[in-house]
C-alpha cells in the first residue's frame, strides 16, 4: 500500500519533477520541525508539571474536603457574608458559601461567593499563600457547589457592583471544596433572574416557568426567590403578629372533612378506609364552630384544596388560606374594620422592614410600588357599579363583576383614590352563598364585601346567618340538601353570637403586593391541575 | 338740514310694473314724520328704536361675557396654575345663576347622579394643611349631607392626630354611603401640590388649593353673575393665597392696608355677603400670622368672621 502511494507520488512528480520534489521536500521538513517543536513542548511541559507537583507548596491549602460525616467537632466561627464590611478589614476569617461564578485570569482566579440574597467578590492570587496549582484548582470548582473558605477582608478602592458587599473582597488563603455540584446545572441563576424582555434584546438566554418549576431548587436559590419567599414569611408573621395583638386566638382546623362546607367550589375526593371524604377547601364551617363556641376571634393559618381545573395566573390546587373569623357586637363593618387594618399593618410592615427584598424583585419584575390608604377605603357595590357604567360597561343591578370588570373597577379607583387595596361592601344577595346575611334594609343585598388588590379579589367575606330559622330558609331557597349541612345548621342552634370573617390566599396576596404576574412565583412548589411535582 | 318744499306732491300717479312687490311711498306720509320729529324733541324715544338698543346692550353682554370667558381660559393656557375653568364656568353659567340661588342643586352643580355618592377626593401634603378647605367643608357640612372621611396614604409614614380628625367626628350614619348627599375624602398624601380628583371620567384632576377652594365655594353659593364682582373675588383669593400666604413681610403689609381700605366701605371683602375672599384671606390671615395688631377695620371684620362659626376647625389645627 505504501510503496504504491509512494510508485504514484513518484508517477505524479515524474510529470514536473523539480517543481514537485521541492514542494514535497518543504512540506517534510515543515512537517518534522513541528513534531520536533511538540515534543520539546510536551516534554518540558512534562518537566514543569513535574516540578511543580514536587514544589507546590501550598498542597495542604486546598482541596476536596473529606464528606462532613461529623466526625469531629470543629470549634470554628463561620462569618456570614452580609456581615461583611470594612469594620473587619484586614481580619482572617472563615466562611461557607456557594461558588456563584468563577474567573480565571492568569495567575488569579475571581470567585463570587454567594450565600442567600448576599454575595461578596474572592480573590486567589499566585502568592506566597497560594500556588499556581492552587488558582488552578479554584478555577475549576464547578459552579453551586459549596466551599468552605479562610480568607482575609480587604477594603476595595472602587464599589464592586456586581456583589451585594461592594465595599470589601476576600484574599482567599484556603479554600476546600465542601459539597460538590455537578458541572451541568439545568438552569443557570443568571439567567433566571434576567429581567423579562431584556434577554430577548441581548440574545441572551431566559428561564420559562416550567423549566424553573420543574428545577425548584436551583430556582429558589435565586436572589428573586429568596426575595420573594423571605417576604411571604413576613407576610404570615405579620398576620400572626397583628391579630395576636388584636386578642384573636389561632386555631388548627381538620382538612380531611366530611363534606363539602363551601357552596360552589369543587372538592377533593380521597379514600377513606370503606368510605370516601374531602379535602377541605375552606376552614370556615370550623371557624364558625369556635366562635359559637365562645372563642370570640379566630385565626387560622393552613393549607386550602380547590378540585378546580382552572390553568390561569392566579388559581391553584392546593394554597395556604389565612382566614380570620370574629364575634362582633352590632354591625359587621367591625368585622370589615378588624381585617383591613390587619391588611393595612401588613402593608405596612412590608413596607417599613421588607425594603431590600421588594427592591430585589423589582430588579427582574419591575412594578409600581404598593399603594393603600388608613384607614382602607370602603366603596360600595353600587357606587362601583356607578362607576363603570360612567366607564361605560352595561351591567346589572344583581350581576356579580367578571374579572375584567373587577379590574377596569381598579383602575378607576386606583385613579380616583391612589389606593391599590379597597373593600366593596354590600355585594347583591344573588350572588352570594346561602349563609350570607341579607341586608336588612334592601331585600336585594346583602352584608357581604371583596376586598381587592390591584383590582384582583383576595377576599371574600360576609356577615354570615347565625340563627338556625334564617339559615335553613336560605338554605331551602337555594335548594340545597338539608340533610347534608345538618351539622352546619346545628351548630346555631344553641346560641351563637353574631359573627363574621374571610380568608385570603397567601400566595396571591404576595403576588399581588410584589405586582407579580403568576401565583406560582409566589408558591414555593406549586400545585395546579397540570402539576403534582416536585 | 335746511328745508325744501316738495318739488312735487306726493298724490302724483306712477305706473308701476306689477311683477315687483309693493312698497308704500316714502313721500306720502308728511303729518307722520312730523309727528315723528316732534316725539324726538320730547326727548321720548321709538318703541322699535328701544327694542333694538335692548337687543344690542343683551348682545354686548353676551359678547363681554364670552370675552370674560375666553380670556379666563387663556389665562388657564399660559399659565398652567392659575385659576382654571371655574372662572369660565362661573361667568357661563351665570345666566342660569337665579333659577340655584337659595337651596344649590347637586345635580345641575356636580351633574347627575348615577347612584354613587358624589365623592370629592382631596390630595394635601401633612405638611400644608389647606385651612381654606376645611373651613369650606365645615359650611358644606351645614348645607349638606357630607360624609367626611380622612385617610392617610402609604406614601406619608404618620400623621399628627389632629389631622386625622380635622374633619370632626365621624358622622353616626357614616356606615351607610349611600344616605349622603356628598362625600368629602381627604387623603394626606406626599403630593408637591394640593390636588382635588372628582370624577375620573370627565374631569380632570384640579390642582392648587385656592382653586379647589373655589370649586367648592360653588356649592355654596353661586359666583356673582357679572364678571367685574367674579374678577373682585377671584383676584382676593389670589391676593391671600399669593402675597398673604407666600408672599414677604412688605407684601402682606401692602395688603393689609388694601384689606383695612376696601373694609372701610363694607362690612365684607366683596359684595354685600360673605364670600370665598373672605373665606380665604381670614384662613390666609391666620396661617401668616400678625406681627402687628391688625388695623381697626380688618380687626372689626376678623370678629364678624369668627362670629360665623365655621373657622374653629382651621384655628384648633394651627394651635
Amino acid at each position: 500500500m505504501i510503496k504504491e502511494g509512494v510508485q504514484g507520488a513518484a508517477a505524479v512528480a515524474e510529470e514536473d519533477p523539480q517543481a514537485q520534489s521541492k514542494k514535497a521536500q518543504k512540506k517534510q521538513q515543515k512537517e518534522a520541525e513541528k513534531a520536533a517543536k511538540k515534543a520539546e513542548k510536551q516534554a518540558k511541559l512534562a518537566g514543569d508539571q513535574k516540578t511543580e507537583e514536587e514544589d507546590d507548596f501550598a498542597k495542604d491549602r486546598y482541596g476536596v474536603a473529606a464528606m462532613v460525616q461529623s466526625q469531629e467537632k470543629m470549634d470554628r466561627s463561620l462569618v456570614l457574608v452580609k456581615d461583611l464590611s470594612p469594620a473587619r478589614a484586614d481580619e482572617l476569617i472563615w466562611l461557607r458559601a456557594r461558588v456563584h461564578t468563577s474567573r480565571a485570569k492568569g495567575k488569579q482566579c475571581f470567585l463570587v461567593l454567594r450565600q442567600q440574597q448576599f454575595n461578596v467578590q474572592a480573590l486567589v492570587a499566585v502568592g506566597d499563600r497560594a500556588s499556581k496549582q492552587m488558582v488552578k484548582f479554584a478555577a475549576n470548582i464547578s459552579k453551586e457547589s459549596i466551599v468552605d473558605v479562610e480568607a482575609s477582608v480587604r477594603k476595595v478602592d472602587q464599589k464592586i457592583e456586581s456583589c451585594s458587599q461592594q465595599d470589601v473582597e476576600l484574599h482567599i488563603e484556603r479554600i476546600f471544596v465542601i459539597s460538590q455540584a455537578e458541572a451541568r446545572l439545568p438552569l443557570q441563576l443568571e439567567d433566571a433572574v434576567r429581567p423579562e424582555g431584556e434577554g430577548d434584546e441581548e440574545g441572551r438566554a431566559t428561564v420559562n416557568q416550567d423549566t424553573r418549576l420543574d428545577n425548584r431548587v436551583i430556582d429558589l436559590r435565586t436572589t428573586t426567590s429568596q426575595a420573594i419567599f423571605r417576604l411571604q414569611s413576613g407576610v404570615c408573621q405579620l398576620f400572626r403578629d397583628t391579630l395576636n395583638k388584636k386578642g384573636f386566638v389561632e386555631i388548627q382546623t381538620p382538612k380531611i372533612i366530611s363534606a363539602a362546607s363551601e357552596g360552589g367550589a369543587n372538592v377533593f375526593t380521597v379514600s377513606y378506609f370503606k368510605t370516601s371524604a374531602y379535602l377541605a377547601q375552606s376552614p370556615q364551617l370550623y371557624k364558625q364552630m369556635c366562635i359559637c363556641a365562645d372563642f370570640d376571634k379566630v385565626f387560622c393559618v393552613g393549607p386550602v384544596f380547590r378540585a378546580e381545573d382552572s390553568n390561569t395566573h392566579r388559581h391553584l390546587t392546593e394554597f395556604v388560606g389565612l382566614d380570620i373569623e370574629m364575634a362582633f357586637n352590632y354591625h359587621y363593618h367591625e368585622v370589615i374594620d378588624s381585617i383591613t387594618d390587619t391588611m393595612v399593618q401588613i402593608f405596612k410592615g412590608l413596607r417599613d422592614n421588607f425594603q431590600t427584598e421588594i427592591q430585589t424583585v423589582n430588579k427582574q419584575f419591575p412594578s409600581e410600588p404598593f399603594k393603600f390608604l388608613e384607614p382602607t377605603l370602603r366603596l360600595e357595590y353600587k357606587e362601583g357599579l356607578a362607576m363603570l357604567r360612567e366607564a361605560g360597561v352595561e351591567m346589572g343591578d344583581e350581576e356579580d363583576l367578571s374579572t375584567p370588570n373587577e379590574k377596569l373597577l381598579g383602575r378607576l379607583v386606583k385613579e380616583k383614590y391612589d389606593t391599590d387595596f379597597y373593600v366593596l361592601d354590600k355585594y347583591p344577595l344573588a350572588v352570594r352563598p346561602f349563609y350570607t346575611m341579607p341586608d336588612p334594609n334592601d331585600p336585594k343585598n346583602s352584608n357581604s364585601y371583596d376586598m381587592f388588590m390591584r383590582g384582583e379579589e383576595i377576599l371574600s367575606g360576609a356577615q354570615r346567618i347565625h340563627d338556625a330559622q334564617l339559615l335553613t330558609e336560605r338554605a331551602m331557597y337555594h335548594q340545597i340538601d338539608l340533610e347534608k349541612i345538618k351539622a352546619y345548621i346545628d351548630s346555631f342552634r344553641f346560641g351563637a353570637p353574631p359573627h363574621g370573617g374571610g380568608g385570603i390566599g397567601l400566595e396571591r396576596v404576595c403576588m399581588l403586593y410584589l405586582g407579580l404576574h403568576n401565583v406560582r412565583q409566589t408558591s414555593m412548589f406549586p400545585r395546579d391541575p397540570k402539576r403534582l411535582t416536585p | 338740514m335746511y328745508k325744501v318744499q316738495p318739488i312735487c306732491g306726493g298724490d302724483v300717479k306712477v305706473d308701476l310694473p306689477t311683477c315687483m312687490y309693493k312698497l308704500a311711498n316714502v313721500h306720502a306720509q308728511p303729518a307722520n314724520s312730523c309727528t315723528h320729529e316732534h316725539a324726538l324733541q320730547n326727548g321720548e324715544v321709538d318703541p322699535s328704536v328701544r327694542a333694538l338698543e335692548a337687543r344690542q346692550d343683551e348682545i354686548m353682554r353676551k359678547l363681554y361675557e364670552l370675552k370674560a370667558a375666553v380670556e379666563g381660559l387663556a389665562k388657564t393656557v399660559t399659565t398652567p396654575d392659575a385659576d382654571m375653568d371655574l372662572t369660565v364656568r362661573g361667568s357661563l353659567s351665570s345666566q342660569s345663576s337665579s333659577s340655584f340661588r337659595g337651596e344649590a342643586d347637586l345635580d345641575t352643580l356636580l351633574g347627575k347622579d348615577l347612584g354613587a355618592l358624589r365623592d370629592i377626593v382631596i390630595n394635601a401634603n401633612p405638611a400644608r394643611p389647606p385651612l381654606t378647605l376645611l373651613v369650606l367643608h365645615k359650611m358644606l357640612c351645614q348645607r349638606y349631607r357630607v360624609l367626611s372621611t380622612v385617610h392617610v396614604h402609604s406614601s406619608v409614614s404618620s400623621v399628627p392626630p389632629q389631622l386625622l380628625s380635622c374633619l370632626g367626628p365621624r358622622h353616626p350614619d357614616s356606615y351607610a354611603r349611600h344616605l349622603f348627599q356628598l362625600g368629602f375624602t381627604l387623603i394626606w398624601k406626599d403630593v408637591p401640590k394640593l390636588q382635588m380628583k372628582f370624577s375620573v371620567q370627565n374631569m380632570c384632576p384640579v390642582e392648587g388649593e385656592a382653586s379647589v377652594a373655589r370649586f367648592l365655594f360653588k356649592l355654596l353659593a353661586p359666583y356673582p353673575s357679572d364678571a367685574a364682582a367674579a374678577t373682585l373675588v377671584d383676584s382676593w383669593v389670589d391676593t391671600a393665597f399669593h402675597q398673604l400666604a407666600e408672599g414677604g413681610a412688605k407684601e402682606r403689609a401692602a395688603v393689609m392696608r388694601a384689606l383695612n381700605l376696601t373694609l372701610g366701605r363694607g362690612p365684607w371683602l366683596a359684595g354685600r355677603d360673605v364670600s370665598l375672599a373672605d373665606v380665604a384671606c381670614y384662613c390666609c390671615l391666620l396661617l401668616a400670622g400678625s406681627a402687628s395688631p391688625a388695623p381697626a377695620n380688618v380687626q372689626r371684620w376678623l370678629e364678624s368672621c369668627e362670629n360665623l362659626g365655621h373657622f374653629g376647625p382651621a384655628k384648633v389645627l394651627l394651635q
